[in-house]
């Protein structure tokens, strides 16, 4: 069943074929709320979001894609929660176990690998809010421009000048030994 | 650094490091069953509006509790009765939060989902269309598999490469299993999203298995089995499979053979030709 027939179905009350979505994007979802700074509140977030977006069903685009339409319920609900909670959202995550040795790789370049990806990432959470958003979209989800403009709600010109701004600022900052 | 001097390097770091990055997530299943059993309780509507949301305190106005108190129909003794069942005093709290049951709880409910998937009269199991998703691929079982069709079309942007250049490109850590050496031949398709590595009557195909789904594969029954060796899913069957482009619909669907689909790492593998003894053992050889 593709995206297209789930929500046909959904709209019109089957539960299993929205079943079928939740199960498609719940990975997805968790991983965009988790970045974009739900913490350990995102399995909330997520659950809502999709509570939601069954709800509002019938103000999806049909044709366009059901993702960034779903991840944008997504973003909303993290803004509304970090905004409730009043603070700073986060990048909630951290590095993943260890890469697995893949081929020959001696401990000290893997040493530096390591060391230049936790800077890099320190370097991304100290960005401002609204870059940080398009870099997390834009390469941590692997989202394309027009999809991060549609789950940020913002113009794609001003996904590219944050990318742009985002991308200069980190050069500078891991570029600086 | 030597490598920041371009924006492509910078932003593949970024991609890889994006892939590094663990958010820890539930079962599909789990959350499928949570938010149905909130949209479940749809028809209580009004009951949710008196209620204040448990599991966002902050989001409880009591103003506007004060101000809405008549629409709440506690006060009307006809509503209670016809209602009753439908208040949730008689509930535990973890499901009126619709939130996750504690871990024993989990279990027991996957336990009985698993037994009433498996374990089901035939006749019953035919009725059911159950979606698996791992490492990148969903598995659709329930429908009856696809018919033989035509030559496989390759994959999009599907070229031959050496072993070294599909290193290089591959958006993922490339593996290969030591049981079977050199591989005859390589596809790197689709801007390194997916490798295929080819030797005589095996196919291992490797992708970028953590974001969204790559393949979709359509069964019949039976149910495809776990493989514990390698924690991945034996698929018995031939069955149709097609290859999902980032963001997209599936594409034309081909006919697979039987299949071991497992993940190594970051890296979404599934492995069509050999027999299930041959192919856990290969798969078991990957470093």
């Amino acid at each position: 069943m593709d995206d297209d027939e789930a929500v046909t179905r959904a709209l019109a009350g089957d539960l299993d074929a929205y079943e079928v979505l939740v199960t498609r994007y719940s990975a997805v979802a968790h991983r965009t709320a988790s970045l974009l700074g739900a913490a350990d509140e995102a399995e909330d977030v997520v659950q809502e979001a999709f509570v939601k977006a069954f709800r509002h069903l019938k103000g999806f685009r049909r044709g366009s894609s059901f993702r960034p339409w779903l991840l944008r319920i997504v973003a909303n609900e993290t803004h509304d929660l970090t905004r409730s909670r009043g603070r700073r959202s986060d990048l909630a995550l951290r590095l993943g176990r260890e890469r697995e040795p893949y081929g020959p790789e001696d401990p000290q370049s893997a040493a530096v690998d390591a060391d230049g990806r936790s800077r890099l990432l320190e370097a991304v959470r100290a960005l401002p809010h609204g870059e940080r958003e398009a870099v997390v979209c834009r390469y941590f989800l692997q989202l394309s421009e027009a999809e991060t403009a549609e789950v940020l709600g913002v113009r794609l010109g001003t996904v590219k000048s944050r990318t742009f701004r985002a991308l200069r600022r980190l050069r500078e900052e891991v570029g600086r030994e | 650094m030597s490598d920041d001097d371009g924006p492509e390097p910078l932003e593949a770091r970024l991609r890889a490091l994006g892939a590094d990055l663990t958010a820890p997530a539930p079962p599909p299943a789990d959350v499928a069953r949570a938010v149905r059993a909130r949209l479940r309780d749809d028809g209580a509507e009004d009951e949710r509006a008196w209620r204040p949301d448990r599991r966002r305190p902050d989001r409880w106005r009591p103003d506007r509790w004060r101000r809405d108190w008549w629409r709440r129909d506690w006060w009307r003794p006809d509503r209670w009765r016809r209602d009753w069942w439908r208040r949730d005093w008689w509930r535990p709290d973890w499901w009126r939060r619709g939130r996750r049951p504690s871990p024993r709880v989990a279990a027991a409910s996957v336990a009985v989902l698993m037994a009433v998937l498996l374990g089901a009269t035939p006749q019953g199991r035919a009725a059911v269309v159950s979606v698996l998703r791992f490492a990148g691929v969903d598995i659709h079982v329930g429908r009856p598999g696809p018919l033989p069709t035509g030559v496989p079309s390759p994959l999009p942007g599907e070229r031959r490469v050496t072993l070294e250049e599909a290193r290089r490109t591959a958006r993922f850590p490339l593996a290969v299993p030591s049981a079977l050496g050199a591989p005859a031949d390589v596809r790197l398709a689709d801007g390194g999203r997916v490798v295929t590595l080819l030797w005589p009557g095996v196919r291992l195909d490797e992708f970028d298995g953590t974001l969204s789904v790559v393949w979709h594969k359509e069964l019949g029954e039976p149910f495809p089995e776990q493989v514990d060796a390698v924690r991945g899913w034996w698929i018995r069957q031939p069955h149709g499979v097609s290859y999902v482009p980032f963001g997209g619909a599936p594409r034309e669907e081909r006919v697979a053979g039987p299949t071991l689909v497992w993940q190594h790492g970051l890296v979404g593998m599934r492995l069509e030709g050999p027999d299930r003894a041959e192919a856990v053992r290969i798969a078991s050889s990957v470093r």
